[in-house]
């Protein structure tokens, strides 16, 4: 693609200063997460010297939180979501835009459930999950979290859909193929990114839901997100715990991010499908 | 999906945590279990310490295990709202305190039949958690305000002709009178402003902090409780004599006046607008500020040498500035919940708790135990102890309980933090904030 | 576009899962919150009463309600249009090759991996006027900003909702920049286009169904908006910046008014849903239909 001459290195700094500004929040909680508690109350500005692990291990080994248990359930809450709105979008999404399945309300109904104020469905699902046996548990967390990011993979995998040349898929009907062939061998193959990118998306919502995690969990199958926040105590903030948590808590986001995005990436370069 | 390892490892993890569940309930065949509803903090963390106690001790004995559930504060009330409305028996015992015990009445049992010996606590904290007669909350930490100042400034202040000379000067302009600076002790509410711009760089330009004092200002429902301060230290209150709404007296409106020229005046950082316990906290710590209003739980922390290197040995309490000096008290609560299938042993643990021997624990582990005997024998853990039972006792007021209470607190300060920080009309203000209580005191 | 034949089945079949899951989690709890929206059930009360249209009157006749609609809608709007602006620039810069760019662009999504409810606490941190990290740093520029203050803080909140989406907004234009048919581009090269008529006349154009994704998606979110703005202001001062959200929760978790709380709820949804046909026929138009 063409555009202005500028020199790479100048982009470079320029990508690196948004960057930096971008994430000054999380920059702000890597330093305050080594600093003991008087610096962070004096030095704001200072390094973390001496540097502590204090807040880490506050957050790791403190009687009454059970982060690992916490991590182990964001990670199987997160995965399962995952792989169940994959499961039931990327086939809808087909057969919503290429099928015609019932013009689009379909997908516009879909799309509306993200309007809705979570407060509106907390009662009812409550009542739901209750009546069901299944409160407090991962099960309950994924179906909730499935609920809350269909509408957003659908959307992404609606216009991926779209955006599958229909030449291609036309050539494999005159061949003889079937829905189900077209889409497990041709759309599927040009559809990789777009499945990236709403894995992605689900996986990093699912991760960070905290209303919901809030009032269907209450010990067995408590998330990250909300184990952090207890560091938020009834009297102000522990600010050294609680950016400790939030650097642990990005972890498994990032990596799970590093690895979707070469997946991404690569998908996207090596298609060249569009042209 | 990422990659059939992490598939495998997560169903590895997932059988052996099953199985894992499955040998904790072998075990724990003859023992109920009470899950209880707490909020992290000093108070979690001490109670924490008394249910590991039970649990290896006494619980053994009485066939009970106490699971203690955390959550932030707001997060707290918004779970336990949901499981009352719903009727859930969840969890068997909830987290309350004296301002919405009334809120969550309804979905609570009373807890006369546990044997408590009530003339053991502040009976502020009884009352408060008694509705139509019967006691809905067993008491644990009592709540209080102190005005937290800088003793060394203080000191000079009171020590030197020419900042005596200054304050009056000061004073005179901000008063309309000229007063000499009094000892924080006997402040009353004009004495506060004075010092509040005496303090500021913004009246002073040699004042040592930057701001006098430290507003909390934020639209967040205890924050309404330190204005209430100011307005019961000149003589009012929410209501009047026959229980009515009442926020629009004189005492109400100097309370306003008051507030707001600290803000609009920069006797506080603007910021406060936003701020609550927290920041009030900082910018002690951090020496921009000369004192504040703030809650008896900042103690440890304000006078703790690792967590507050530069002011720990500078930082004092006084009473609430005020005549009379008046703090709000507020007390926080364990309830039974109506739904619960264990209340035999919600109550047999809640009797426990309710000894003196649990309450020193409690109290040792680092929470403020409503039993004024507990805090005098602990003086030596927390030197503050001393001053909260006395501050409770001479001081303390609550505000009118009723069911609306929370949410009372929650409307006043949604109305008048405007009213604070300039965005609306102080008599404006004051007209919608009493219209709204009126409302909620009638319903 | 030919309509298949083939598909006649194979559409239910495929869209099965949806349906179901749809019915049995969307529609049920749609049908109970709106019984509940047409109740007075409050936790204050033993007896739940049908009340009928009673709770959406109160609620459309309550001022506040309408200054959180005002609010939220300003909220919306801007945040969205700024973060697709921001996102599609940083896209255009992104998309050329320069040193550290698969670095950079894990580093410049990063702020989407933090949880909303905690990006607030950490706000509160960094932003500190005694112990935060940015005001430190402008002070030492000799910039002394009041980001609280009332008069700024609307600023400020729609500042950081841009500063966490932006990246998210990028995420997905920059997606949609390397969908581009390639050979439009060389024939615009060929042709001498120069760099900014190439963007406006044939990049933009062809990223609209890319532009109504994000946006829809950022709009959506933004509308719901609860976590940053209710740690960092509790909605206020007043109830200056109080979203529709932040008002549905104090109805529904303070005053324990459910029934309040969830008809107002249904009242944004009825505000909002005829604009979503709008949105989502864009998404899903082919890219060759758009020019």
């Amino acid at each position: 693609m063409t555009g202005p001459r500028i020199s790479p290195l100048l982009i470079t700094l320029a990508v690196a200063i948004v960057a930096i500004i971008v994430n000054l929040p999380l920059i702000g909680a890597l330093l305050t997460s080594f600093k003991t508690d008087g610096a962070i109350v004096n030095q704001p500005l200072g390094l973390p010297l001496p540097m502590t692990l204090e807040h880490y291990e506050n957050v790791l080994y403190r009687a009454g939180y059970d982060f690992p248990l916490f991590f182990r359930n964001s990670a199987a809450i997160a995965f399962g979501t995952v792989v169940l709105v994959t499961l039931i979008s990327v086939p809808a999404a087909y057969a919503i835009v290429r099928l015609k399945l019932g013009g689009q309300w379909l997908l516009n109904a879909v799309a509306a459930m993200r309007l809705l104020p979570a407060m509106f469905f907390v009662l009812p699902f409550f009542v739901m999950l209750s009546t069901a046996g299944l409160l407090d548990s991962i099960w309950a967390m994924i179906i909730v979290d499935t609920f809350l990011n269909l509408p957003i993979a659908m959307v992404i995998l609606a216009r991926g859909v779209a955006d599958v040349p229909i030449e291609i898929e036309e050539a494999a009907k005159i061949d003889g193929a079937s829905a189900y062939r077209i889409l497990t061998s041709v759309i599927l193959p040009l559809l990789a990114p777009s499945i990236a990118a709403a894995a992605l998306i689900t996986f990093l919502f699912t991760w960070n839901d905290y209303i919901f995690a809030i009032i269907v969990t209450t010990s067995e199958a408590r998330t990250v997100t909300v184990g952090v926040s207890q560091f938020v105590t009834s009297y102000g903030i522990l600010w050294g715990d609680v950016s400790a948590g939030v650097m642990l808590s990005v972890v498994i986001p990032i990596m799970f991010a590093v690895f979707g995005q070469r997946y991404l990436v690569s998908g996207l370069a090596s298609g060249s499908v569009k042209g | 999906m990422v990659n059939g390892k992490f598939g495998k490892r997560l169903l590895r993890s997932g059988a052996a945590a099953a199985m894992f569940s499955i040998a904790m309930q072998a075990h724990a065949q003859d023992v109920t279990n009470v899950r209880m509803v707490l909020w992290p903090g000093p108070e979690g963390d001490a109670m924490q310490k008394v249910v590991d106690t039970y649990n290896k001790g006494q619980g053994t004995e009485d066939g009970i295990n106490v699971e203690m559930v955390l959550l932030s504060r707001d997060d707290t009330f918004a779970k336990e709202a949901t499981e009352i409305a719903t009727g859930s028996s969840n969890v068997d015992i909830y987290f309350t305190a004296t301002y919405n015990v009334g809120f969550f009445a309804r979905g609570l049992q009373s807890i006369d039949d546990i044997g408590l010996d009530t003339s053991l606590y502040f009976p502020t904290a009884i009352d408060g958690l008694t509705i139509d007669g019967a006691l809905y909350g067993l008491p644990l930490d009592v709540s209080n305000h102190f005005l937290y100042y800088r003793s060394d400034l203080m000191e000079e202040l009171l020590g030197s002709e020419e900042q005596i000379a200054e304050f009056r000067d000061i004073s005179e302009k901000v008063l309309g009178e000229a007063r000499d600076p009094k000892a924080p002790e006997e402040w009353d509410t004009d004495d506060y402003l004075a010092a509040a711009a005496y303090f500021s760089r913004a009246e002073n330009e040699d004042s040592p902090t930057r701001y006098g004092t430290v507003l909390q200002a934020k639209t967040s429902p205890f924050n309404i409780t330190l204005w209430d301060d100011l307005l019961w230290g000149l003589g009012g209150s929410w209501t009047a004599e026959d229980g009515s709404a009442n926020l629009h007296s004189p005492e109400a409106e100097r309370s306003m006046e008051i507030f707001r020229t600290i803000y609009e005046e920069r006797y506080t950082s603007p910021d406060s607008a936003q701020w609550e316990y927290g920041e009030t906290n900082a910018a002690l710590q951090a020496g921009s500020a000369a004192f504040a209003l703030q809650w008896s739980a900042a103690y440890a922390e304000l006078t703790d040498p690792e967590r507050s290197p530069e002011v720990y040995d500078k930082i004092a309490v006084a009473p609430m500035p005020g005549d009379p000096h008046s703090t709000h008290v507020h007390t926080l609560a364990i309830s039974l919940n109506k739904e619960s299938q264990n209340k035999e042993a919600a109550k047999t643990w809640m009797a426990y708790l309710a000894t003196p021997e649990a309450m020193d624990a409690y109290a040792k582990a680092g929470g403020i135990p409503s039993q004024p005997a507990v805090l005098k024998d602990n003086t030596d853990i927390n030197p503050a102890f001393d001053a909260i039972a006395a501050h409770v006792q001479q001081y303390g007021y609550s505000i009118p309980i009723f069911p609306g209470t929370f949410e009372a607190m929650t409307a006043l300060t949604e109305e008048l933090s405007g009213g604070w920080v300039g965005v609306t009309d102080i008599d404006a203000a004051l007209e919608q904030a009493n219209s709204r209580l009126e409302a909620l005191l009638e319903r | 576009m030919t309509s298949t034949t083939t598909g006649a089945l194979a559409r239910w079949v495929l869209s099965a899962p949806l349906l179901i899951f749809l019915a049995v989690f969307a529609v049920f709890p749609l049908i109970l919150g709106s019984w509940i929206s047409a109740t007075d059930r409050s936790i204050l009360s033993t007896t739940i009463d049908f009340v009928g249209l009673s709770n959406y009157f109160q609620t459309l006749s309550d001022p506040k309600f309408w200054s959180a609609v005002r609010f939220t809608a300003l909220f919306t709007l801007i945040t969205t249009i700024a973060t697709l602006v921001f996102g599609f620039l940083l896209a255009l810069l992104v998309n050329r090759k320069f040193p550290g760019k698969t670095v950079l662009l894990t580093v410049l999504i990063l702020p989407i991996m933090v949880a909303p409810a905690l990006m607030g606490i950490m706000f509160r941190l960094v932003l500190n006027a005694d112990i935060g990290l940015v005001p430190a740093v402008l002070n030492r520029f000799g910039l002394d900003l009041y980001l609280f203050s009332p008069h700024f803080v609307v600023n400020l909140l729609v500042v950081l909702e841009v500063l966490q989406w932006t990246p998210f907004t990028f995420l997905i234009l920059y997606a949609g920049l390397q969908a581009l048919p390639q050979d439009v581009f060389e024939a615009a090269a060929i042709d001498g286009s120069s760099a900014w008529r190439t963007t406006f006349q044939i990049t933009v154009p062809l990223m609209v169904p890319a532009f109504f994704v994000a946006g829809f998606l950022r709009a959506v979110d933004a509308l719901r908006t609860f976590d940053v703005i209710f740690v960092l202001t509790g909605g206020g001062p007043g109830t200056l910046t109080s979203t529709l959200s932040i008002y549905i929760y104090k109805k529904a978790f303070i005053e324990g008014s459910f029934g309040l709380a969830s008809a107002a709820a249904m009242l944004v949804l009825l505000m909002v849903v005829p604009l979503i046909p709008l949105v989502i026929r864009r998404v899903t138009t082919q890219v060759g239909d758009v020019q």
